[in-house]
């Protein structure tokens, strides 16, 4: 059996996330988290629930304030969404992890659906963004991913699912009117799909930014076709929609400004 | 069907890689597990081949051809050739069938002129999909899968291997959350019965052959977690989630030999060191060599008992080196002849490597600590204990992993992040606290994860 009573691991590997971590915060402690936050009940008491990622008392909380008669726009804008932007931003800065991320996001969901139902309506969102994973393709933790966080970007995101043919992305598109679709492939065999679903978005006459990622998927090949864009990372997705809504950028935009559009490094564009 | 209620070795020290209780011997003469390792490859093919048979006829006859090259090129006395299906060769039955007659055609050339041992292992892609509501078994996917397996078989497949995706869509919704219940019932209780059924058939169409049954890999559930998990600086799921889910991954993998598979069981099944001090059949597995594909953090240690070493997958390209087939097989191949080496100067060389390896690995992540041979025996001491019930086996296996988990970092040996531990603590309180009654267990899971799973139906697994 194994001697290891003199083995010096830090000679053969190093936990540098163990020996960097820093003392344990509060997350509604945290500096940028505090700034964001609601100060005024019950506002903060909703967005507090949802930072701690607790869907019983985010439904407590949202319902008691509806029966109070505040406004379910408020209650969205002014509860919900603030408490999930404090949730990206410690997933951000690495102090919540991907579980927070997706737990608070089905409580986000739920709290907005209990806003809906009292609104009679859908509540406004900056845009909807169609996903898709590709023909051929079962991978889906990607598009699930990015779903994720365009939800919590304050988005409307269509789930088009697993294996998608051409033809369903452009009836979707079609119905939905996204401002952008997004693509995601984890082979080289499936991410063929891509300028397949771009040739009969065309045809169609319609005319949409395509992001397409994942796996194997490469910033040369998908530069090969038109109306599409490279995506790095599931968490840029937001960034780039809101650049689509806000500043009109166009799929030969993202493709120059990639890196400031997102606002970091990112190698693949660099 | 019998099941493992004991382990095949008496103790974990007689584990080392190339040696396994149960050799086993393919057509072409090619053997496993019997005192050697042989390296494994796996080509994907490059894009725009997917287009028609004739593209991928020829694809198949480049990869098969350029591996036998560089495999007499430098010197090996054996390999095996993997055909891991893309979609289209299993939607296309005729199209797998006439691919593997291509790529064994080459690899019979090579063996006649030079003598060189190979296998060729075929891989069916899972083409069954929980979104598409249709039922696990019986559906026309399904059948493709079955049938794709019997031609592959017929048209010279040395093993049949398939990666199961039984109870993903559960699975993964517990995975991204960390919710330990819906881990354990997607793989310990749906993926189980799913194999079973899965297995049953494929060693049915195996005994009508020359081809063997070889095995599985939790794939879809465990190796979601690790990619997920990703290096010791990522921050999405917790390494010690990932090494428990690993843990149940071996109680459900296990139901392959279970069913008569007789191994390699498929490389990318981390879970494999378990299941082979459980069965003593020879396993595949992938670390360091398999970098092309994705990125582990147990790239030594996961060769310390394996008889089958593999690069996992890498797209048919051009490399400095030569072609991709040329490059990786070079790579496995040249471990494979370290290992073989250390055999052949004597049983305390061959443990001295393995436990090199092991060592290389064993604290840097928690997921690695719980695979190393002698916690991996105590995982399979936990499985075969609850041998008779795969639910209760894959909870056991889990709350197993956690206590070594935690007596390595107790020892100091072993470091965790607070997220690591938090997850940790949490899992263990949950899995201590579940039922033992796999029937009640089964109950609470459908109703709850039937409203928060979109793609789960309880009707596909017939429940």
């Amino acid at each position: 059996m194994i001697n290891d009573e003199n083995f010096d691991q830090k000679k053969v590997f190093l936990r540098y996330n163990v020996e960097l971590e820093g003392p344990a915060v509060k997350p509604e402690d945290d500096e940028e988290v505090a700034a964001i936050l609601p100060t005024e009940e019950p506002f903060r008491e909703i967005a507090l629930a949802l930072l701690y990622e607790d869907m019983d008392k985010v439904a407590t909380t949202v319902k008691k304030a509806l029966d109070d008669g505040i406004s379910p726009i408020e209650i969205i804008n002014g509860a919900l969404m603030k408490g999930m932007d404090g949730v990206s931003a410690l997933y951000t800065k690495g102090t919540y992890f991907l579980p927070d991320l997706m737990l608070a996001g089905d409580c986000l969901m739920a709290g907005v659906k209990d806003c809906e139902d009292v609104l009679g309506h859908k509540s406004d969102t900056k845009g909807t963004v169609v996903s898709f994973a590709a023909e051929g393709d079962p991978h889906d933790i990607g598009k699930n991913l990015i779903l994720m966080f365009l939800r919590a970007g304050g988005f409307e995101a269509v789930d088009l699912g697993r294996d998608v043919p051409a033809d369903v992305v452009v009836e979707a598109t079609k119905e939905n009117k996204p401002i952008m679709l997004t693509g995601t492939a984890l082979m080289t065999t499936t991410m063929t799909a891509f300028p397949k679903v771009v040739e009969a978005l065309k045809e169609a006459g319609l005319e949409v930014p395509v992001g397409c990622g994942g796996g194997a998927v490469r910033r040369d090949y998908v530069e090969s076709y038109p109306m599409s864009f490279y995506g790095v990372e599931a968490y840029h997705t937001p960034k780039l929609a809101e650049a689509i809504v806000e500043d009109k950028a166009t799929w030969e935009d993202i493709r120059k400004k990639y890196q400031d559009i997102v606002g970091e490094f990112v190698s693949e564009y660099s | 069907m019998k099941r493992f209620t004991q382990m095949a070795y008496n103790e974990p020290e007689e584990m080392v890689f190339g040696h396994a209780p149960k050799p086993i011997k393919a057509i072409r003469d090619f053997e496993l597990g019997a005192g050697s390792v042989v390296p494994e490859l796996n080509v994907a093919p490059g894009e725009g081949a997917e287009n028609s048979l004739e593209k991928m006829n020829s694809e198949m006859k480049n990869i098969a051809y350029s591996a036998c090259q560089r495999a007499v090129g430098i010197g090996l006395p054996a390999f095996q050739l993997e055909r891991e299906h893309i979609a289209q060769q299993t939607y296309n039955p005729s199209w797998g069938a006439e691919n593997a007659q291509v790529e064994v055609s080459v690899l019979e050339d090579f063996q006649e002129e030079y003598g060189i041992k190979t296998g060729y292992r075929v891989t069916p892609a899972d083409i069954r999909d929980e979104e598409k509501g249709t039922p696990m078994i019986g559906s026309e996917q399904y059948n493709l899968v079955m049938e794709t397996m019997e031609l592959c078989a017929e048209n010279g497949a040395s093993f049949l291997s398939i990666e199961t995706v039984g109870g993903k869509s559960v699975s993964d919704y517990g995975i991204a959350r960390a919710d330990m219940k819906a881990i354990l019932f997607g793989i310990g209780v749906l993926g189980s019965m799913d194999m079973q059924n899965m297995w049953t058939e494929i060693v049915k169409i195996a005994g009508k052959t020359k081809a063997l049954p070889a095995g599985d890999t939790d794939c879809s559930q465990s190796n979601t977690s690790m990619f997920l998990g990703g290096g010791l600086t990522t921050k999405d799921n917790p390494h010690t989630l990932a090494a428990i889910t690993r843990a149940m991954g071996a109680a459900r993998s296990l139901v392959a030999v279970e069913c008569g598979c007789v191994g390699p069981l498929k490389d990318c099944g981390y879970e494999n060191p378990i299941i082979k001090a459980i069965t003593g059949v020879p396993i595949a597995t992938e670390g360091k060599d398999a970098v092309c594909a994705h990125s582990d953090v147990m790239g030594n240690l996961i060769a310390g008992v394996t008889d089958v070493w593999s690069n996992e997958s890498v797209y048919h390209r051009e490399e400095m080196g030569g072609t991709t087939p040329q490059v990786w097989l070079q790579a496995v191949g040249f471990e494979a002849a370290l290992m073989n080496s250390a055999i052949q100067m004597g049983d305390d060389y061959a443990k001295s490597l393995r436990d090199m390896y092991t060592m290389a690995d064993k604290y840097r992540d928690p997921q690695a600590l719980i695979l190393a041979y002698d916690n991996a025996y105590r995982i399979g001491e936990a499985i075969t204990k609850y041998g008779e019930d795969p639910y209760l086996r894959a909870k056991y296996a889990a709350i197993e992993a956690g206590t070594i988990i935690n007596e390595a970092v107790d020892a100091k040996k072993l470091l965790l992040t607070r997220f690591e531990k938090d997850s940790l603590d949490s899992a263990m309180k949950t899995l201590e606290g579940l039922s033992d009654e796999v029937d009640a267990f089964t109950k609470e899971c459908i109703k709850r994860y039937k409203r928060k799973v979109q793609d789960f139906d309880p009707k596909s697994y017939e429940l």
